[in-house]
């Protein structure tokens, strides 16, 4: 074996992909080459120094995040004729099948399914209100004891509404038929289908009833989990297009911002970039003094210095001077 | 040995390769409801594999929202095609197949955007890198060796995108996804020596710009 291909081999062997004779003929050469020791040490060496650029897990919000965009764009796709469906399964049961004979009855048999089908479909033409069902229904009757349905399947939230002196929150939501229920706010249920009213609902004065219910619950501490609701109103205050909105995100996640890195960081990104001046004011006030922190003060800096609104420069600078453990 | 275990592995490997064909055989169940059209299927398929695919497309792009760009387009690629898969190969060698093609793909437009949502932008378009500044509260924490390993991380990543696409996408594959050789030629449609000579430009090419940038 040459230095050559003893390079190439140590590169193998580092990764384990060394086949076990030609692992034996790698030992043998490195025992008289002193060079090519050398070069499987510094391999080693590298391979230790790239684990520096670590593989980080994706945060719960970006997982979230990636799902529901994900069903919205599976929830817009037309649905599959049957014609498609029967396609499918031919082409499906034949690849079980010898290759050539399996391509030619594929041939055949996808050619007269399609066209056979799709002459019947001209002849016999499906209703519209059979194959969409209207989302616009009202007037349905509550249902109380009714279970929920997946929430996979649910439209949209058509509105929220805390009954008044009540822990009672009425939920309008579309499924392929709207429908409504009523349950405690502390019910799981009730508060899935509230996270979904704060992310999915067209209208924004739904976004916001749903957000500031949440906010409440996470304000009196009542099960306020990182990967629930605080996640909900993480994302609210970072992409929701209503101040409104995004405002009561904020008010929901101040008793967090002290013990929670990323609730931090959710409201030092309002502080920088929220469009809206109200919120980054109110945002720079909810800064607790957090104990080496430097990212706290690198923030208030900046924004003390380069912010356009003059009244958040001096709020944030008001911040600096007045709380010395930021400093 | 015995007929239940005619190659003779010990009672744990056994037991690990008995458990392995059985989640083999529900994912074909899986599969072949979701070809059938069940969304159902379709979506616990994708429960099952959304954290390597955004794993491996935020390594490889280091933005979420190019990451979660990839992860959209490789799921809806897999629901629309699902009908041609032919268990030739392992679902997963499939959907990787899928979202390290679109991560080529990518990294060939040079589309990357750093939106890590560690490090915000400021008006003035300087970045602001929170991570850096946070201290670890735990106890054997120490920052200097907290910066030392970030600088270093710094500059491997740096290193990275100076390869090719191809290059960068086996040693990924290899080095930090931990794939062989074989299922890595698989997913890029090559041989494994041909994979195999790759990482070993790679590697040499990664060594040379460190060596330069140390001696710097």
């Amino acid at each position: 074996m040459n230095c050559e291909l003893a390079h190439k081999q140590i590169v193998t062997a580092a990764y384990e992909e060394l086949a076990g004779e030609l692992a034996s003929e790698l030992e043998g050469h490195l025992e008289s080459c002193a060079e090519c020791r050398q070069e499987r040490e510094q391999l080693l060496a590298f391979k230790a120094f790239a684990d520096a650029y670590p593989v980080a897990d994706p945060s719960p919000n970006l997982v979230a995040r990636a799902r529901l965009r994900l069903d919205e764009a599976l929830d817009a796709l037309p649905p599959s004729r049957w014609y498609n469906r029967l396609g499918r399964q031919l082409w499906t049961g034949f690849t079980l099948l010898r290759p050539t004979p399996a391509a030619a009855l594929l041939v055949l048999g996808a050619t007269f399914g399609v066209l056979g089908g799709y002459r019947y479909a001209l002849l016999h033409p499906v209703h519209a209100a059979a194959a969409v069902q209207s989302v616009a229904h009202t007037g349905v009757k509550a249902q109380p004891a009714a279970p929920l349905p997946d929430l996979a399947n649910v439209a949209g939230i058509s509105s929220v509404v805390r009954q008044s002196n009540s822990d009672i929150v009425d939920v309008r939501y579309n499924q392929l038929v709207p429908h409504q229920v009523q349950g405690s706010i502390s019910d799981p249920s009730i508060r899935q289908l509230l996270t979904l009213a704060s992310e999915k609902a067209s209208s924004p004065g739904v976004r916001g009833d749903s957000v500031a219910l949440l906010a409440a619950e996470c304000r009196a501490g009542h099960g306020c989990q990182p990967s629930g609701i605080r996640e909900a109103l993480m994302v609210a205050l970072r992409y929701d297009h209503s101040a409104r909105v995004r405002q009561k995100a904020l008010e929901g996640l101040e008793p967090y911002i002290g013990d929670d890195m990323r609730v931090r960081d959710a409201v030092l990104e309002a502080i920088m970039n929220d469009r809206d001046s109200s919120i980054r004011a109110s945002a720079i006030n909810l800064l607790e003094p957090v104990e080496a922190d430097s990212s706290v003060r690198q923030v208030l800096y900046s924004v003390s210095n380069s912010d356009m609104n003059p009244q958040i420069r001096y709020v944030s600078r008001q911040v600096l001077g007045r709380v010395p453990e930021i400093q | 040995m015995d007929e239940a275990n005619p190659k003779g592995l010990s009672q744990n490997d056994a037991t690990l390769q008995q458990e392995r064909l059985q989640r083999r055989a529900l994912e074909a169940d899986l599969i072949r409801e979701a070809q059938a059209g069940s969304r159902e299927a379709f979506g616990a398929l994708v429960r099952q594999y959304e954290r390597q695919v955004l794993r491996l497309a935020l390594h490889l792009t280091g933005s979420e929202s190019d990451a979660e760009d990839i992860y959209q387009e490789a799921f809806l690629k897999a629901f629309r095609y699902i009908g041609n898969f032919r268990f030739e190969c392992s679902f997963y060698t499939w959907i990787y197949r899928i979202v390290t093609n679109l991560c080529l793909d990518q990294m060939r437009r040079r589309k990357t955007r750093r939106e890590d949502r560690a490090v915000i932008v400021d008006r003035d378009g300087g970045e602001i890198d929170l991570l850096a500044s946070v201290s670890d509260s735990r106890a054997y924490s120490n920052p200097a060796r907290e910066l030392d390993r970030k600088l270093m991380g710094d500059k491997i990543r740096d290193a990275i995108a100076k390869l090719t696409p191809r290059e960068r996408m086996v040693f990924e594959l290899k080095h930090y996804q931990g794939l062989r050789l074989r299922v890595i030629g698989e997913m890029l449609n090559t041989t494994e020596e041909t994979a195999k000579n790759t990482l070993f430009r790679a590697t040499k090419k990664l060594r040379a710009q460190l060596a330069e940038l140390h001696g710097a």
